[in-house]
């Protein structure tokens, strides 16, 4: 699976949100609004999603799907 | 102190959802009393209770929000929201900061806590949910009502086991009176049939063990009573001034106009049985209300069925109504869909509020055989009785006595 479809596909499960409501260019707090306790959640989530390990810093309320996406990729070596 | 409207009503209860569905039933005098389904609790030696099993049915709460709070802060919004299109309020057109949430608890919400914790043991820290911190502790209830309405004005929450709520309601009525607010949303919620919760209960030894015949297991002062049995839901109402509510041209339900609290201060558990404490509660709410005795024609009771407690309920009784109690019509409701603990005292009040717009006392259901005779006890089906002053009794463990006077709208 594509790795952007796979993020939102843990986005949709664990928020509980709409796909329509995730969009690849704007940061998760201006698109679905997610609160500091949804991103403690949203980071291990994606950690077990992907089997890497992510800082702190490099996955925020500020990122867009797409600065997750190359977060998550340069973690895979891809 | 000035008399407090209540200009709306929202109730999650064993017995119905809404305001009309319980009243329908609770005229009925049905019990819904069953064996608890949740999970297995065959190993409970009480293993009955008033459950609430389609909440998602009346709920405007979305699936992002649910699966961040415990079962009672989802009743505690739907009780608000019913609360609120009751009296007529939109909350976009008030001042948030001048709206306040008085809400009682006394366990917390362990649905949520449960499975967090096994999870923490069965797949260390990062199996548990960071929103167990905020979903499970009493105040979450309050916390979440706030956030999702944006009030902003002075609340709190009262943890005091089964007075909880009427406490809360007590010290809601203070606040307004004080003209420090203009809107109250009051009243309390309660969801303990859990594993540990209805251990927890089973612990304390006041559940009844007629599992066999859950429909007859709840029976307040009645001879062949074992103890109480335990329910789950919400009782939230909206509280103004009387001058805002007729400004507003708000349908006032019913008047709160006295209320009072005190300990017994005898036994870690127990109540004192002679009930003078509780006696000297009431005289207190009653000079308060500016109510004489002799103005009461009906009273809620607390109805614990245990003989300490209902025995020591009946004495108080007695020492401040004399030989006019056998005129009285009482009755313990709450026999009909169990004890809702910390949200037991509000439920109360919104029963005797629509028994009061009806003109109908409803029954204290099981109650065969009075083990005190001569009073005027309401059984077997409700009956007709104009009511304007009422009190209202609600007792926690350790000999927490609080009473609330009511008046007819």
């Amino acid at each position: 699976m594509e790795v952007k479809t796979k993020i939102k596909e843990v986005l949709v499960n664990l928020l509980k949100v709409k796909l329509d409501e995730l969009k690849d260019e704007l940061s998760l707090q201006d698109s679905i609004g997610v609160d500091s306790t949804e991103m403690v959640e949203l980071v291990i989530a994606l950690e077990k999603a992907f089997n890497v390990k992510l800082f702190p810093k490099e996955v925020t309320k500020f990122s867009a799907i797409n600065d997750i996406e190359k977060v998550i990729n340069s973690k895979s070596g891809k | 102190m000035d008399k407090i409207a209540v200009t709306g009503i929202g109730v999650v209860a064993p017995s119905g959802i809404g305001k009309r569905q319980f009243w329908a039933n609770i005229k009925s005098g049905r019990s819904f009393i069953k064996e608890i389904t949740r999970f297995d609790s065959s190993k409970y030696p009480s293993r009955i209770a008033g459950q609430i099993d389609d909440l998602e049915k009346y709920s405007h709460i979305s699936e992002r929000l649910l699966k961040k709070i415990d079962a009672f802060s989802h009743m505690a919004l739907i009780a608000s929201e019913m609360a609120l299109q009751d009296a007529g309020i939109d909350i976009k057109n008030e001042d948030p900061s001048l709206i306040g949430i008085f809400l009682g608890n006394a366990i917390g919400g362990w649905l949520y806590a449960e499975t967090e914790l096994r999870d923490l043991y069965l797949e260390g820290r990062e199996g548990v949910s960071p929103y167990m911190a905020s979903a499970w502790f009493p105040a979450a209830p309050q916390g979440q009502v706030s956030i999702y309405y944006g009030i902003k004005g002075f609340s709190k929450t009262v943890v005091a086991d089964r007075a909880s709520s009427l406490m809360a309601l007590g010290y809601a009525r203070k606040v307004l009176a004080k003209n420090k607010l203009n809107m109250i949303l009051a009243g309390g919620m309660e969801a303990p049939v859990t594993p540990y919760a209805l251990l927890c209960c089973n612990t304390y030894g006041a559940l009844s063990k007629n599992n066999n015949d859950p429909e007859h297991a709840y029976r307040p002062f009645d001879k062949k009573r074992d103890g109480f049995v335990l329910g789950e839901g919400a009782g939230i109402v909206v509280m103004e001034s009387v001058n805002r509510a007729k400004q507003r041209g708000a349908n006032i339900l019913g008047y709160i106009s006295g209320y009072a609290t005190t300990c017994d201060a005898v036994d870690r558990i127990n109540c004192a049985p002679d009930g003078k404490e509780l006696a000297w509660t009431i005289n207190n709410a009653f000079s308060e209300a500016k109510v004489n005795p002799g103005e009461i024609d009906y009273i809620s009771l607390d109805g614990l069925a245990i003989d300490l407690w209902d025995n020591s309920e009946i004495n108080a009784l007695k020492l401040v109504f004399g030989h006019r109690l056998k005129d009285i019509p009482l009755s313990c409701p709450k026999s009909m869909f169990g004890n809702l603990l910390g949200a037991s005292g509000v439920v109360d009040m919104i029963t005797t509020i629509l028994a009061m717009e009806h003109s109908l006392v409803p029954i204290t259901l099981n109650l065969d055989a009075p083990s005190v005779n001569g009073l005027n006890y309401v059984t077997k089906e409700a009956k007709e009785y104009k009511i304007d002053k009422a009190l209202i009794i609600s007792r926690g463990r350790g000999g927490i006595n609080a009473v609330l006077v009511v008046e007819k709208a």
